[in-house]
């Protein structure tokens, strides 16, 4: 019985199968009789005068495929950088049916708030198999669990590619090695040995100071001493000093190792003494706002910067910014916060994807031209970098170059499109001035300990129970604290100041707010 | 006449009774305003020579006075895109118009505002001044502008939020209460009609209130941005001169720090230089403005002197 009930499925689906392809194309034949215009919504600047006339260039051949594809144009609708939140989030909710692809992020660009409002098209799984067929297989059971919101999907994640915001510090492994490291620094105390080594050579090595912290790396300081001495998995978007979180054993009980483990923030707080000591930073530290570090490292005359394996890529690469590379011998090394403990989370799959406007006229049309600029070959290298020969070249390697006669400040398309929202690794044109052979190495390290990010779709509910301003008065305590700790600038013992920070935490609701989330942590994931 | 021969007198008395104290007083006063003077200009004055300076050296040397490698190469890339000369043109047609319109409303209300005649004038009052107690918040006043009056990608969406605010009208109306019930009583008499009033004989004693409102409202105007931000999309190409530099550093900032910090080359952002040379270019007109008005702001202190 049930092979013939089968039999008869398949027979029907056949027939099906071969009446659509008579009208011409594949079983699910998609309606493209009407020539639509999709409009894209990101954050980004409009380029202007001859930058403009370059991207309309580049977008006038997209439109050319994707109108030959599948019988659509696309729109660019840019969401200025000034005020860029409430104008997104304004312009979501006008709902006027003007928008219909609209990048997001659920870290910086509300994604789920929005969600939850309305603003966003829930996706089924028929639509996505059927639009954007390609982008469906690509992404898997598991990410799609994640772009789900009260069980339906709302977003299309940029799970494909390699982007590292893991922060760290980034040193000149070139003096590590005089520092007597040869094997560069991995640990806070190599951190520890090669500051002394710089500090004590400053004016051989031709450095004004070893690190011009500005005075705002207390907190992501003290999370990387976190990060390398436990298990913690931090829950981003709750507090910038990411107090809570799980941990690598149990990710679902929510723990504050900065709080509760008073020896590992006492060892901290005596090493930061020891930099501050030595004169890692200026003294006057935490009032320095000219601090220009980063350009400075650039031109060698700092010797570390902290900041995360994104920007170290750019750093270690040889550019006509880079000068200190025009010694043969310099080299810039990372440290990665929780190298000690294996302690790596991948950055979140919704750091970048794309959503529908629920308010779209054509949803199926822009699923399908997402589809096309995510994996047609020819519409993502037009969309990312612009037009070959004018924005890009290739190589003989097949890495892109910039082609002669190339101006930034007009022929860069792909600053304009800001296609943060579906980009592919297996389509990139990687870049040839970034040092790749030192870059993926540590990719490759990397991706043998990450985890991915868990807590993607968890949108804490600070409105009950007054969490919300307990959650404030926490971080300021911490980051006023972490300010003197991390800086060595607290006078008294380390042992002291911890424990004064823990009690005024304890003041602040730390324990209250740890329960609220738990709460609300195994309403969402003890399902 | 009269007026004159006072200020004689009072600067003839004031030579005759300059003693050393005195001199060493009026030093140090000019010392120090001089100091001040000089404090307050040179942060202007060191954008200035930086935004003459070429990147290279500003990225070596940091800002400088006088720039140690003289470049245009900022201003050329300011102007290049074009777009500016038409913001200019765009923002000084808004401040003037706006400016304008801003005023002669302004006035008329706060005149008419205090006219003992004018009745429902304390229930209207109340009205104008609740509005800066409380408003629906951002969202309402969003949609309000964009799906009810459909004001969104319009100019207008710019220039009519900020043509009157109720402290301005609580102003001008102070300003006008100043000027004697009589004058319009004496208009009244002679056979004025109530415009006739109010432009022949209010309108010039307000000339210090004018000019005063009239600042508020032209800087508003040549300051604005927030309305752009919210109501001007990326269809309209032609935004206000304060929001393309207002953007300029916002987009700098997001792009290094926050967001995205992580996909932009650093070649994207724009330089250091050309931040300076947007600021120059921004600031330039609104400044000659302050001279001009400033006689005002002085004989302002005067205008409650009525004489018979």
């Amino acid at each position: 019985m049930k092979k013939k009930l089968l039999a008869i499925l398949l027979a029907a689906t056949m027939v099906l199968g071969l009446t659509a392809c008579a009208k011409g194309g594949s079983a699910k034949k998609v309606d493209t009789k009407e020539h639509v215009k999709i409009t894209y919504m990101f954050t980004g600047t409009k380029p202007e005068g001859a930058a403009m006339d370059k991207f309309q260039d580049m977008n006038k051949k997209l439109n050319e495929i994707l109108t030959e594809k599948c019988n659509a144009e696309l729109e660019f609708y840019w969401i200025g950088w000034t005020d860029y939140l409430t104008v997104y989030n304004s312009n979501i909710a006008e709902m006027n049916g003007n928008i219909d692809l609209i990048g997001t992020a659920s870290d910086w660009l509300d994604a789920w708030p929005n969600a939850k409002k309305g603003g966003f098209l829930e996706l089924s799984e028929d639509m996505l198999k059927t639009y954007a067929p390609k982008t469906w297989a690509s992404v898997s059971k598991e990410h799609w669990d994640l772009c789900k919101y009260d069980g339906h999907i709302y977003l299309m994640p940029e799970d494909n590619y390699a982007q590292w915001t893991n922060h760290g510090y980034i040193y000149r492994n070139d003096w590590a090695k005089k520092a007597g490291l040869t094997n560069g620094v991995h640990s806070w105390e190599d951190m520890t040995t090669y500051f002394k080594y710089v500090t004590a050579n400053k004016d051989a090595l031709g450095i004004k100071i070893a690190w011009d912290s500005d005075g705002t790396h207390n907190v992501q300081m003290a999370s990387g001493w976190v990060a390398s001495h436990s298990k913690f998995v931090p829950i981003d978007g709750i507090c910038t000093a990411a107090l809570w979180g799980g941990t690598k054993d149990d990710l679902y009980k929510i723990v504050t190792p900065a709080y509760t483990d008073t020896q590992m923030m006492v060892d901290f707080a005596k090493m930061m003494k020891e930099w501050d000591q030595m004169g890692v930073w200026k003294t006057d530290v935490l009032n320095n706002t000219t601090s220009t570090n980063r350009d400075d490292y650039r031109v060698g005359l700092v010797a570390a910067e902290q900041h995360h394996t994104q920007t170290w890529t750019d750093l270690c690469s040889k550019s006509p910014s880079n000068t200190i590379y025009d010694d043969p011998n310099a080299e810039s090394g990372f440290f990665y916060f929780g190298e000690e403990t294996d302690n790596v989370v991948a950055l979140s799959i919704t750091h970048g994807a794309m959503a529908v406007s629920a308010a779209s006229k054509h949803p199926e049309r822009a699923l399908m031209v997402y589809d096309l600029l995510r994996n047609d070959p020819e519409c993502y290298k037009l969309i990312n970098y612009g037009i070959e020969g004018v924005s890009y070249a290739l190589d003989s390697n097949g890495m892109r170059i910039t082609p002669e006669g190339y101006d930034s400040s007009t022929d860069n398309v792909g600053g304009a499109t800001s296609w943060w929202w579906g980009r592919n690794d297996d389509l990139e044109l990687k870049d040839a001035t970034r040092n790749w052979t030192a870059i993926e190495d540590l990719y490759k390290r990397y991706d043998k300990i990450k985890i991915d990010y868990p807590y993607g779709q968890f949108i804490p509910d600070v409105e009950v129970n007054g969490v919300g301003s307990k959650i404030k008065n926490c971080n300021q305590v911490f980051g006023d604290y972490m300010k003197q700790i991390a800086y060595g600038k607290y006078t008294g013992s380390a042992e002291d100041i911890v424990k004064e920070m823990q009690a005024k935490l304890k003041e602040a609701g730390i324990e209250d707010v740890t329960a609220e989330l738990q709460k609300q942590f195994d309403a969402l994931y003890k399902k | 006449m009269a007026k004159t021969k006072d200020l004689d007198m009072m600067s003839s008395s004031a030579k005759v009774k300059l003693g050393a104290s005195d001199m060493i007083v009026r030093g140090f006063g000019y010392f120090i305003t001089t100091f001040y003077a000089l404090a307050c200009i040179f942060p202007f004055l060191i954008i200035l020579g930086s935004s003459f300076s070429s990147e290279k050296s500003f990225n070596a040397n940091g800002v400088q006075l006088i720039p140690k490698e003289f470049s245009t190469q900022a201003y050329e890339m300011v102007i290049k895109g074009g777009l500016i000369w038409k913001s200019y043109i765009l923002t000084i047609l808004l401040t003037l118009i706006g400016t304008g319109i801003g005023l002669s409303i302004i006035a008329m209300t706060g005149y008419a505002l205090q006219r003992k005649d004018f009745p429902f004038r304390n229930p209207i009052s109340f009205y104008i001044y609740f509005t800066s107690l409380f408003s629906a918040g951002l969202a309402p006043y969003y949609l309000l502008m964009t799906q009810t009056y459909k004001l969104k990608d319009s100019y207008l969406a710019v220039l009519l939020p900020l043509l009157m605010s109720p402290w301005l009208i609580i102003l001008m109306k102070n300003f006008v209460k100043s000027i004697p019930h009589e004058i319009t009583e004496s208009g009244k008499i002679d056979g004025a009609g109530d415009m006739k009033i109010f432009t022949a004989l209010i309108l010039p004693m307000l000339k210090p209130a004018l000019a005063t409102i009239g600042l508020f409202l032209a800087l508003g105007y040549w300051n604005e941005w927030y309305q752009t931000s919210l109501f001007l999309s990326s269809r309209v190409d032609v935004k206000p001169l304060q929001y393309m530099l207002y953007e300029t550093v916002n987009m700098t900032d997001a792009l290094k720090n926050t967001v995205a910090g992580q996909y932009v080359v650093i070649t994207d952002i724009p330089s250091n230089t050309v931040k300076m040379a947007t600021a120059m270019l921004a600031t330039g007109p609104i400044v000659l403005l302050y001279p001009f008005v400033q006689k005002y702001f002085i004989s302002g202190i005067t205008v409650g002197a009525v004489k018979g």
